[in-house]
């Protein structure tokens, strides 16, 4: 698949070969999120999904942000201690609804962008849907 | 002078909360907001304080149309990480009943439209063609809407009578190709209400990464049955209905065409289905540390089901849900712009939105 090969050649990441299902997982450090997006979007993949899972002992959060490439599932993933990560939304717009559900259920703080109005209802204030009625 | 109209959060024709805010001039929609929420579940929390089989029903209902859709994305994943390979039959009846539960989704759209429309008449007769799929599947599964088919490895009920099933197979394909998609195609009220209306561009399907129907109407050739098979459909022969209008009718004939390709896949997999068991003889098994990643191809676009897993825990540590619905919202945004104002229930209905699934 070409487009995995134009990504290593591109970013600093490494790539294990894809599934029986076809997903390509992609591990990182330090990606450009935003650089990958505009990336990917050119290459003509389609913006799927991000997964945030929290990480065990309050170390922080693992992020999955998943791209599709002509039914090929492109899988980029990367933790983080910190509560901040840049958002894609403005070079992605099709991020913009899960970013907004991230940041209202684990309070992590998309940079750049705002997000009123509240997605979902349950709480006033982020983090409230999982993180903390699981307390 | 422009002003704000609220439509929501109680919709004039679909019975879920939404609420679509509109800035207008006149008759004439400029913009539009959209909220969601009303009535969130907090499932995916949820599913983590539940073992396999409670999360297997858990998720069935997720949605009330696409329910067996939702558990077979999760079985699917958990099979990944148990290492569990369903039967071919298995397989067979997974599309059996995926491709019975889009006659049933799409045919109840189409009602839907057609009440929006003013036309009644035809909302009735959709209704009585998906009343024949309904039994089907109550015959199949014994249930109307959570049909409890799915297993980890395979299905829990098979099917002893596929002459039935193949017998209303093609007396729905007669009657909808007979009455319902000329009506569709070819009424003046019909027409009138959809054609040119809700213009979604190629380019804001792409952008906004919209799936399903909603995409395929704006030129966007993309379906997993054929671009990711899954269950048996690498065996079944279908066309994939594209148009490139973008309006609420290429929505509206790329539905119908859908319709009819799904009495196909039917005839197929009916004639095909292989002897055997329907699920597999494993009882015994591990989950692996891992997440695993499954989709498929709804009535209303992809649903993928993101589920992580620690060995010897009875609960998934993660299991996240991202229906169709939920991308192809924001498209009505875009739909609505210099629209006017009455069209605005039918253009949102257009894209067969699921709140359910929404509020997941």
């Amino acid at each position: 698949m070409n487009l995995v090969d134009d990504v290593l050649a591109h970013f600093e990441t490494t790539v294990s070969s894809p599934d029986e299902s076809g997903v390509t997982r992609f591990s990182t450090v330090n990606l450009d999120l935003r650089a990958l997006a505009t990336f990917l979007m050119q290459a003509g993949a389609r913006f799927v999904t991000i997964t945030a899972t929290e990480l065990p002992r309050g170390e922080g959060f693992c992020l999955e942000y998943l791209w599709d490439s002509g039914g090929h599932l492109l899988n980029f993933s990367f933790s983080t201690a910190a509560k901040t990560v840049s958002s894609i939304y403005d070079v992605c717009e099709a991020a913009d609804w899960i970013e907004r559900e991230i940041h209202e259920e684990y309070a992590i703080d998309f940079v750049g962008r705002e997000y009123e109005p509240l997605l979902l209802r349950a709480g006033d204030r982020a983090g409230v849907n999982l993180r903390e009625v699981a307390k | 002078m422009s002003y704000r109209l609220p439509m929501g959060p109680f919709h004039p024709g679909l019975e879920e909360p939404y609420k679509l805010e509109m800035i207008c001039e006149g008759e004439t929609i400029r913009d539009a907001k959209l909220h969601i929420g009303f009535n969130f579940r907090g499932i995916e929390h949820l599913a983590e304080t539940r073992n396999y089989i409670q999360l297997i029903a858990l998720m069935e209902r997720v949605c009330g149309i696409c329910s067996f859709v939702h558990t077979l994305t999760l079985c699917q994943a958990m099979e990944k990480l148990t290492s569990i390979e369903p039967p071919p039959r298995a397989l067979y009846i997974r599309v059996i009943m995926a491709e019975l539960e889009r006659l049933h989704s799409h045919v109840l759209w189409a009602g839907i439209a057609a009440k929006l429309m003013g036309f009644k008449t035809m909302f009735m007769a959709c209704f009585a063609y998906r009343e024949q799929v309904m039994d089907m599947l109550q015959a199949i599964s014994g249930n109307r809407v959570n049909y409890s088919m799915n297993r980890i490895g395979g299905v829990n009920r098979d099917i002893a009578d596929p002459d039935m099933i193949l017998k209303m197979v093609n007396r729905l394909e007669s009657e909808i190709a007979r009455e319902l998609v000329p009506v569709f195609t070819t009424s003046v009220t019909a027409r009138s209400r959809c054609a040119d209306i809700g213009v979604l561009t190629h380019e804001k399907a792409v952008s906004c990464g919209a799936v399903g129907p909603t995409a395929r109407a704006s030129g966007v050739p993309q379906d997993l049955r054929r671009d990711a098979p899954y269950a048996a459909y690498a065996e079944m022969e279908f066309d994939v209905p594209v148009e490139t209008a973008g309006d609420v009718r290429a929505r509206l004939l790329v539905r119908a065409q859908e319709i009819l390709q799904s009495c196909r896949i039917l005839r197929q997999a009916l004639g095909g289905l292989p002897a055997g068991e329907i699920a597999s003889s494993e009882t015994k098994f591990v989950f692996q540390t891992a997440s695993a990643i499954s989709r498929v191809e709804a009535p209303r676009g992809e649903v993928i089901y993101h589920v992580g897993w620690k060995q010897n825990s009875r609960t998934p540590s993660r299991v996240h849900v991202r229906t169709p619905t939920y991308v192809n919202m924001p498209t009505v945004r875009w739909m609505v712009q210099g629209a006017r104002v009455a069209d605005a229930p039918l253009i949102q209905a257009s894209i067969d939105p699921c709140y359910s699934c929404t509020d997941r």
